[in-house]
């Protein structure tokens, strides 16, 4: 096993783990939340498979696209979190109408 | 002085996927904001380790940092009672 296989697989952990709270958890901070934790797994799945070259010296095509991955995974945050004050904005909740509970009133 | 190296590698992959766990099982979304940016900077360590110094500059200063502070600034917007509308700017609005 070498680093770049550890780290591997600490990437799929942690992808799995993201994907597990976009879907179990309700809140919606703490799905972007999650969102973010399911990129940086997948950011470091690709930077670890760079790091096995036969000549030791990491690729640096996915190093490039890691890196403009992470403006890009900054950017989506902030539309996603601009979208969830506006949600609440009009609606005082936090959480989407699947997961709301069925009260008699549908305007709140 | 590799054992050394194997003990730091093992050592940053358990913390980052402690972290991310204990992210998502904290009831307060202050603290889990706080661990999530904690997560970022080990996740800046893990990438000095692989050799990408660019990527681990760029995640302790945009994914740490500046998604750090777009999620503690929404949930401060999130958590305030929302200020009541005064009547003329509501009839301002329904017009």
């Amino acid at each position: 096993m070498t680093i770049a296989t550890l780290y591997a697989v600490c990437g799929v952990m942690l992808f799995g783990i993201g994907f597990y709270g976009v879907v179990i958890c309700r809140h919606l901070l703490r799905k972007v939340i999650s969102l973010n934790l399911m990129g940086s797994g997948t950011f470091l799945v690709l930077v670890a498979l760079a790091h096995r070259t036969p000549d030791g010296q990491p690729d640096s095509v996915p190093h490039a696209m890691v890196l403009t991955g992470l403006v890009v995974s900054v950017s989506a945050t902030a539309l996603a979190l601009a979208s969830l004050r506006r949600f609440h904005r009009e609606t005082q909740r936090t959480e989407l109408s699947l997961h709301a509970e069925r009260r008699g009133t549908d305007d709140a | 002085m590799n054992s050394l190296l194997w003990i730091l590698d093992i050592t940053l992959c358990g913390s980052l996927i402690w972290l991310a766990c204990q992210t998502l099982a904290t009831a307060d979304l202050f603290k889990a904001i706080v661990l999530f940016i904690m997560l970022g900077l080990v996740m800046a360590l893990a990438w000095a380790r692989l050799d990408a110094p660019d990527i681990a500059l760029a995640e302790a200063a945009i994914g740490a940092g500046l998604t750090g502070a777009l999620l503690l600034s929404t949930l401060a917007a999130i958590t305030k009672p929302p200020a009541p509308r005064t009547p003329s700017e509501k009839t301002e609005v329904d017009a």
